[in-house]
């Protein structure tokens, strides 16, 4: 019976959030000049001009995808410090705060009080994987995590109490604005290059010394689903841009889908 | 001086005076010069958006046609060569005629050249002094050289030749030889740079071989001398300029070697293309045989394979070759074909695919063909001036007169005959 | 989609057929030539401004700084007027001790094409149907499908990309074939990838060399440069180069004056003409002052990377230090100075 209230309770209140992030991932440029970095629905960027006759942005006016950046650090906080010294050590280096992203809806703080309070969801006793009932929209299959292979589960980088914060190997708290210090205990080899400034993205001034807004893991991969499914990719998938107009005298390009023996 | 001008003067009275077929000649063949006229406006208003090209296909019919013609220019060579090398003396009488013909050739070549600019209202940046000349690094500069040159070359030889003869004085024998002689040399150098200016780009892997010099001037002294002869029998046949048969055999006899000698070459290149098939031959295949549906030019190469075989064949047979009623046709045949073969039939496969892969058809705009059909009217027209006046001038019909009563005698009643 | 659309009506169907029509409407369209000379006296905007002076101007590369300064005024002041906004033209030399070089890490590309449009935004390319410049083309390639059943039957498998069937005997012709229109819905698809090429920058550059009138040249940063105001025309850069990496001006660009970026350089963005060929400059405009090109800055997925190849610290000699890395075309010595490299 308890179980019953308590499972309908949760749902009534996320479900509008859940709504939500449904509709901010189908919203495009169009609605309210709404366009996104990397990662569809969750990085998005609001339009406006920052100075006369400059936009913060430019956007595809296809995909909705940002195609300029007007301030490159506009919107960014000091990337804060790092527990290992790297090259941006000398140079100024910002990041583009998550949480005002992963937020966006209000979805992760009002399920941390309301429902991950430890009274409505019990604190879990431990980190081993259990089918889930909700979630099903960023996890559709609990037991099933594209990420790790079946060696990690939800708790291993979302803090069991504190729904707002990710969690290191000693049980503290990580900041989802710093998602690399979290993904930097796997991805050894990957954290170094992207310290390096050879994996990952960053924009700004290239020369050294020179102030640099770094993108975080989250910035462009989903953590949920990173595993190469049908894409072969450690991306989502995105509408390309349009194809380049077909050259003066050509009506269509199917000659390019032929190969081999066909050729002739 | 004062003779020099009256040379001139009468040189262009005599080229220009004619009966009415003439006259309609020469009107059938202004009217393409204004096309050419109005083409060359609407391509220099409105860029070369207006003709066919693109960044796929960004050389086409405007360079396809210099090549041929800058072979043309060559060709003259296979009239002054036998003629001064080996005294042939039957050619030699008309020697002269050959140099007309490469100064008309030179002067279509420069201007389809400036036709293919972009912006020939910077050309004076190419010129040396007041612009950069990039000599002797780009090959472009060394073809502006060599044809400058050749065109000069004729000019002064040529026209030495007959205001010597107007004047009725002797020649120089050492300057006009070794005029005839250094052109002889240049002749080969333009046909020869113009391969170097395609064969040296590896970017573009079908021309990227060192048999296209001389592939060229085989075919080069093929299509040329088959002009020549064409040329030589309308002059023949309506001016009374007599011509031996000997000349013609002469010249059918070279066609026959260089055609020989290119469809040889031919052979090796598609034998070398296409046995072992790398990706560097897809232009070759595609000329051919197409490419996945996109197939234009293949009727075109095997229309010119056809037209190229078979005057050759027929050309190899003594009866045929020496028959000057059929040798006309076939000389037409020769012509076209390699018109096709070494004109659009080298040109497009050379930049299809791209560097990168990319298969675009091309097909001339209605612009590009006014403006080449109108560079080759005014080809016909300098020819057939300069041609006229060199004859008048052989002949004896011009000739300078201490009097201010010159002659065109005779020369007019006899065009009205025709 | 409505590119299906625009590429129909796009056609002009090549066909053996236009070859002789066109013939036959040539005498046609004669007649009405000799009219149409003394109508449509429409001479564009861009041109109808251009001063005597910049007609008459040096090669950029020859100029002092004082004729630097002056010409670039001198277009300061045109496109402000035809564009209505303030242009800014700027004139910044190569930078000292920097050598330009770029990676691309062909493993992580996705084949969004961003950084095609992205290029487009930043170095004011013409656009739209009639006449459309991109300095960067995204290959796609396909991996192929392999399947064992078919082989002792019909040969190898007879399917797409690196297995493209026939034998020894009987080669198929094509390996590896890009594919340049690829318009899926998503990308990236499971059974490709994506190969971008623009300008490499080449050491030895193939089209610097065949330039008649040196007007495209190596800047000591590494970057090959163009003066448009001297450029002829001739497309034997083009001709040359041998990554298809240089666009002509066929007509007037068509660049919207509410879409251009008002932040150029003489030598990279600024707007063109008609009838001179254009490149990637490793957006002279912005490298110069220190920011990353926009390719790179828009990249979904980080695959793009620039710096200088004469620090050790920099990005791209990281690249060079840790990863596999190679170059389109080595075999014809050009020393590119843009890198493809994977993990």
């Amino acid at each position: 019976m308890s179980n019953f209230q308590l499972f309908g309770s949760i749902i009534s209140t996320c479900l509008l959030g859940a709504a939500s992030i449904a509709s901010a991932a189908g919203e495009t440029v169009q609605q309210d000049n709404t366009c996104f970095e990397s990662r569809m629905g969750l990085s998005q960027v609001q339009q406006r001009e920052i100075q006369p006759g400059v936009m913060n942005v430019k956007c595809s006016p296809t995909t909705g995808g940002v195609l300029f950046w007007g301030d490159p650090f506009d919107g960014t906080i000091p990337m804060g410090d790092m527990s290992v010294e790297a090259d941006y050590s000398h140079e100024e280096a910002v990041v583009k705060p998550r949480e005002p992203q992963i937020d966006r809806n209000k979805l992760l703080t009002i399920c941390s009080m309301a429902c991950h309070n430890g009274e409505y969801v019990p604190y879990p006793e431990n980190k081993l994987a259990r089918p889930l009932k909700m979630h099903k929209d960023i996890v559709p299959n609990s037991m099933q995590l594209k990420h790790g292979k079946g060696a990690i589960w939800c708790l291993d980088c979302h803090h069991a109490a504190t729904r707002t914060k990710l969690i290191d190997h000693y049980g503290n708290e990580i900041s989802f604005n710093q998602p690399q210090k979290l993904c930097g205990k796997c991805h050894g080899q990957v954290y170094r290059s992207w310290r390096n400034g050879i994996h990952g993205k960053r924009i700004g001034m290239w020369q050294k010394g020179g102030k640099k807004r770094w993108w975080t893991c989250t910035e462009c991969h989903n953590p949920h689903d990173v595993e190469q499914g049908n894409r072969n990719s450690g991306f989502a998938q995105l509408i390309p841009e349009p194809a380049p107009v077909l050259p003066k005298g050509m009506s269509n390009a199917d000659h390019e889908r032929g190969h081999g023996e066909q050729a002739h | 001086m004062k003779r020099f001008i009256q040379f001139i003067i009468d040189f262009l009275r005599s080229g220009f005076s004619g009966g009415i077929l003439f006259w309609a000649w020469m009107l059938f063949l202004s009217f393409f010069i204004m096309l050419w006229g109005y083409g060359e406006f609407v391509q220099i208003r409105d860029g070369m958006i207006v003709t066919g090209l693109n960044d796929q296909v960004s050389w086409g019919f405007y360079l396809a046609n210099f090549v041929f013609m800058v072979g043309v220019a060559a060709a003259a060579v296979t009239v002054v060569f036998p003629a001064y090398v080996y005294k042939h003396h039957e050619l030699h009488r008309i020697v002269v005629l050959g140099e007309m013909l490469a100064i008309a050739a030179v002067v279509m070549c420069l201007l389809f050249v400036t036709a293919h600019m972009g912006r020939p209202d910077r050309l004076w940046h190419i010129f040396p002094v007041i612009g950069i000349f990039n000599w002797p690094h780009a090959m472009l500069t060394w073809d502006v050289i060599v044809l400058t040159g050749y065109l000069v070359l004729n000019i002064i030889g040529g026209f030495y030749y007959l205001y010597k003869k107007y004047a009725d004085t002797e020649l120089n024998k050492t300057f006009y030889l070794s005029v005839v002689y250094i052109a002889i040399v240049w002749a080969l150098s333009i046909h020869t740079v113009t391969a170097f200016l395609i064969n040296t780009m590896p970017a573009r892997p079908m021309w990227f071989h060192s048999m296209m010099p001389i592939k060229f001037i085989t075919t080069a002294f093929a299509a040329g001398p088959s002009l020549i002869i064409i040329v030589f029998l309308l002059v023949r046949r309506f001016t009374p300029l007599k011509i031996a048969d000997e000349a013609f055999h002469m010249l059918s006899q070279i066609i026959v070697w260089c055609l020989g000698i290119a469809l040889f070459l031919t052979l090796s290149e598609i034998v070398t293309e296409l046995y072992p098939s790398t990706e560097h031959s897809l232009g070759l295949q595609y000329l051919m045989f197409g490419h996945h549906g996109l197939n234009t030019l293949v009727p075109f190469f095997w229309t010119a394979m056809a037209l190229m075989i078979g005057g050759f064949i027929l050309l190899l047979i003594p009866k045929v070759r020496k028959n000057l009623l059929v040798l006309p046709f076939i000389c037409l045949a020769v012509f076209i074909g390699i018109y096709i073969e070494k004109g659009m039939g080298l040109m497009l496969p050379g930049v299809t695919p791209t560097p990168i892969g990319e298969f675009a058809e091309y097909t001339p705009s209605n612009i590009e063909f006014m403006v080449v059909g109108g560079i080759w009217a005014i080809g016909f027209f300098v020819l057939t001036v300069l041609i006229k006046g060199a004859i008048g001038v052989l002949l004896g019909d011009v000739r300078y007169t201490e009097s201010e009563s010159r002659t065109v005698r005779g020369e007019q009643a006899r065009a009205a005959t025709t | 989609m409505s590119k299906q659309k625009t590429k129909e009506k796009d056609a002009n169907g090549a066909t053996r057929r236009d070859f002789l029509r066109k013939a036959g409407t040539y005498t046609a369209a004669s007649l009405s030539g000799a009219a149409m000379l003394l109508s449509d006296p429409k001479p564009a905007k861009a041109t109808a401004n251009v001063s005597w002076a910049e007609h008459f101007q040096k090669n950029y590369r020859l100029m002092t700084d004082e004729e630097k300064q002056e010409a670039v005024e001198r277009l300061e002041k045109r496109y402000s007027e035809e564009f209505g906004k303030k242009v800014k033209v700027g004139s910044e030399p190569a930078l000292e001790g920097v050598l330009f070089g770029y990676a691309l890490n062909i493993q992580k590309c996705i084949g969004c094409r961003r950084c095609v449009k992205a290029c487009v935004a930043e170095n004011n390319q013409s656009r739209g149907e009639k006449q459309q410049i991109e300095w960067i083309r995204v290959l796609r390639m396909e991996k192929g499908k392999f399947s064992a059943e078919d082989r002792d039957v019909h040969g190898y498998p007879e399917d797409y990309g690196i297995q493209v069937g026939g034998n020894a005997y009987k080669p198929a012709g094509v390996v590896l074939e890009g594919q340049h229109y690829y318009e899926p819905d998503q990308v990236p698809e499971k059974d490709a990838f994506y190969l971008p090429m623009q300008c490499m920058q080449c050491e030895k550059p193939p089209c610097v060399k065949v330039c008649p009138v040196r007007t495209t040249y190596r800047d000591p940063d590494g970057i090959v440069v163009i003066d448009y105001n001297w450029c002829i025309g001739c497309r034997m850069c083009i001709g040359a180069c041998p990554y298809w990496a240089r666009r002509f001006n066929w007509g007037e660009p068509d660049l919207p004056a509410e879409e251009m970026n008002p932040d150029t350089h003489y030598l990279g963005n600024r707007p063109r003409m008609k009838g001179v060929v254009e490149k990637c400059t490793f957006c002279v405009q912005r490298t110069r002052k220190g920011r990353w090109t926009g390719c790179v800055e828009v990249c979904p997925v980080g695959a793009r990377k620039l710096g200088n190849l004469l620090d050790p610290e920099s990005d791209v000699r990281k690249v060079l230090a840790s990863k596999k890395v190679f170059r389109l075309r080595a075999d014809l010595n050009t020393y590119p100075k843009f890198f493809y490299f994977m993990d």
